[in-house]
């Protein structure tokens, strides 16, 4: 199976602050693979490294063999990131915003036309596109971002936390969307959440992250297996010594 | 009493001193900002007082009688300096350049029979009057027209006073530009010239300040809504972001500046509407600028509102979200307050070197300049100031491309314990 993503030592310092303490990932292509792990953990960190937003300090990374650092160009052809809590443009229309954003993968008006379609199917608001942003709820102008990122049909598409702060509903509709349009898509998804149960439901395979660094990866029934537990979150708690 | 309110009250004063942006900008900022107001213009007050001590003047003596000599020995006595010419009229002084060649800027014409007219009205002639007359050179500067004007008044009224009242008047003309305008007081002319120059830096204060406050706003809630991390991601040039923005905010300018100079025009017409009425138009005494000079000007005002935005891009970029970026601009306030205040009342050209340099070296300060320097048909000063503006706008775009193209834009953040320039954590999960 090729890799979609791949990084090697990876260190990130702030100041003083090491967020990322030689961290190592593989991803393989058509995964949705998960990164968990609690609060500070390292997780946003990793995922603005790869989405070419941050450079790393040292160590490398590589999309579809490209490399993060001398490539970013490259990259982000080719991916799309869905930051955590991130919104849209409050007095655009769903519509409009997707339209806007259309314009930077589409090569024409007919294959701007077919994904803006697309993406209005996939997110399911129906006619409340057509209402500006600001008057969505947080479920739907993340449901809005979700098509957005999937739209142009990335390779790697890359979500940090895309569930984090909704309801069980709206988390629901999202997990279905990233399943059914990824797989459909041919898409590799990377995504990250403190929420470990509902991490074991959507991914085929996850690494957990504590202190800067992949300390467990695998798939989550073999994690289970390997530790003896009942769900991810014990796995997390005895790998950590917390339990 | 209200339940509560003693609670509510010192936990809102606690939050509110503690944040040390209000505390810089309402606390801090005054306090330095009206000192610095009040020792300029106290200055330019002192410093026109100090020119009035030196005060010269070309004294066309046309009668050469014995009280056209007592006069010139009063300018003395009052500490004017005279150069007596005889045998020269005003328009030949003016034509002739005599006034640079000596270095001042009045010509008091003593006309002929002014001795025989004191003497026939000392003799009982009471209905024989006499008059000595000013040229002043009219230069915008305001202090020195008043002071000139002021002095020659309180002489002959002290002269009166020697020997009889209503003996002697005072007429006044203007030398503007190089031509002589007859009963045009300087005085009442730079009156008018500062009610005019009062509403200039109010206007660019305001455009000015709203401007940036957008330009900021925009860029933070980029940042604020993570819509700026998503931009960052997508497959375009970094640059075409900031030249988005900024082109944005150009417009805005644009507008802006367009706005400004309709706004401006209609002032200048309705002052010379109600000059009409007070007998005195400016226009035709050639204080209005020329359409060169209407050019000059909004692009003085285009550039430095451009240079304005881009900085407010560049604070916007340290703030983490819209209160911070729209705290972080109001740094620049007093930059743009100082000069807009001073100079409504004091002409730069009345200030010691330094605070002309350093006012120079605002470039807010320019389309304050431009719009006094057009209006005198200076149009070099406007057109200089416009090429420093544009000079530091570009530094000013570099450093904002610069920040753009790292990520910096995301990680920097302006810290205010010690004003330490710190990258922040952004591990915010």
């Amino acid at each position: 199976m090729k890799t979609a993503v791949e990084a090697t030592e990876v260190t990130k310092f702030f100041g003083n602050i090491k967020a990322l303490d030689g961290l190592n990932l593989k991803v393989n292509t058509g995964e949705i693979f998960g990164l968990i792990g609690p609060n500070g953990a390292g997780k946003t960190t990793c995922l603005r490294v790869i989405s070419t937003l941050l450079l790393p300090t040292s160590g490398t990374v590589k999309v579809f063999g490209l490399d993060v650092s001398a490539d970013a160009p490259e990259v982000r052809k080719i991916i799309t990131y869905l930051p955590e809590e991130a919104g849209a443009y409050r007095n655009l229309s769903g519509w409009e915003y997707l339209q806007f954003m259309a314009n930077f993968s589409a090569r024409n008006k007919d294959e701007k036309y077919v994904a803006v379609q697309e993406a209005a199917e996939i997110c399911g608001l129906g006619d409340r596109l057509r209402d500006k942003v600001k008057t969505y709820s947080k479920g739907m102008k993340r449901r809005l971002l979700i098509a957005r990122a999937l739209m142009p049909k990335p390779r790697l598409a890359i979500l940090d936390e895309p569930t984090g702060g909704l309801d069980v509903l709206h988390s629901y509709h999202i997990r279905g969307i990233i399943k059914r349009y990824a797989k459909n898509r041919d898409t590799t998804v990377l995504l990250s959440s403190h929420n470990m149960l509902e991490v074991e439901h959507l991914c085929d395979k996850v690494a957990l992250v504590n202190k800067g660094k992949v300390v467990a990866e695998g798939k989550p029934a073999e994690l289970r297996d390997k530790y003896g537990s009942v769900n991810l979150e014990d796995v997390f708690a005895k790998v950590v010594g917390l339990a | 009493m209200l339940k509560g309110f003693g609670t509510v009250l010192t936990k809102e004063l606690r939050e509110l001193v503690r944040d040390p942006k209000i505390l810089l900008g309402m606390i801090i900022v005054p306090l330095i900002m009206f000192p610095v107001l009040g020792s300029i213009m106290s200055f330019s007050i002192q410093s026109a007082a100090e020119q009035a001590k030196k005060a010269s003047a070309l004294v066309l003596d046309r009668d050469g009688g014995i009280y056209a000599t007592a006069f010139m020995e009063n300018l003395k006595a009052n500490g004017v300096k005279i150069y007596n010419l005889t045998n020269v009229n005003p328009e030949e002084a003016v034509n002739r350049g005599l006034l640079s060649e000596y270095n001042t800027t009045q010509i008091i014409e003593i006309p002929n029979g002014f001795s025989e007219n004191i003497t026939r009205h000392l003799a009982g002639e009471t209905n024989v009057t006499t008059y000595v007359k000013l040229y002043s050179v009219f230069s915008g500067t305001g202090i020195v027209e008043d002071v000139g004007s002021s002095l020659i008044d309180l002489l002959v009224e002290r002269l009166n006073r020697q020997y009889a009242p209503d003996l002697m008047k005072t007429s006044k003309a203007s030398i503007i530009k190089g031509q002589i305008y007859e009963n045009v007081d300087p005085r009442t002319l730079s009156g008018l010239m500062i009610s005019q120059a009062i509403a200039m830096p109010i206007t660019i204060m305001i455009l000015l300040t709203y401007s940036m406050q957008i330009a900021a706003t925009s860029v933070a809630m980029e940042k604020e809504e993570k819509t700026l991390e998503t931009l960052l991601t997508l497959p375009m040039d970094r640059f075409a972001i900031l030249m988005g923005k900024l082109s944005g905010s150009i417009l805005v300018a644009g507008i802006g500046a367009l706005a400004y100079m309709v706004g401006f025009n209609y002032h200048m017409g309705s002052f010379a509407s109600f000059s009409a009425v007070s007998g005195l138009d400016l226009a035709s005494v050639g204080l209005a600028p020329s359409l060169l000079g209407y050019v000059l000007l909004g692009i003085s005002l285009f550039v430095t509102l451009l240079s304005a935005l881009a900085l407010a891009v560049i604070l916007s970029a340290f703030a983490e979200d819209v209160r911070s970026a729209q705290s972080m601009v109001g740094y620049i306030y007093p930059f743009l307050f100082v000069p807009s205040l001073a100079l409504m009342y004091v002409d730069i050209n009345m200030l010691p070197l330094a605070a002309r340099i350093a006012l120079y070296a605002i470039p807010y300060t320019h389309p304050i300049i431009a719009s006094k320097a057009v209006t005198m048909g200076d149009n070099l000063t406007a057109a200089l100031g416009i090429v420093y503006v544009a000079i530091f706008t570009l530094v000013i775009m570099y450093v904002a491309s610069r920040l753009f193209a790292t990520e910096k834009i995301l990680t920097m953040k302006l810290k205010f314990k010690g004003f330490r320039k710190r990258e922040k954590s952004a591990v915010a999960e």
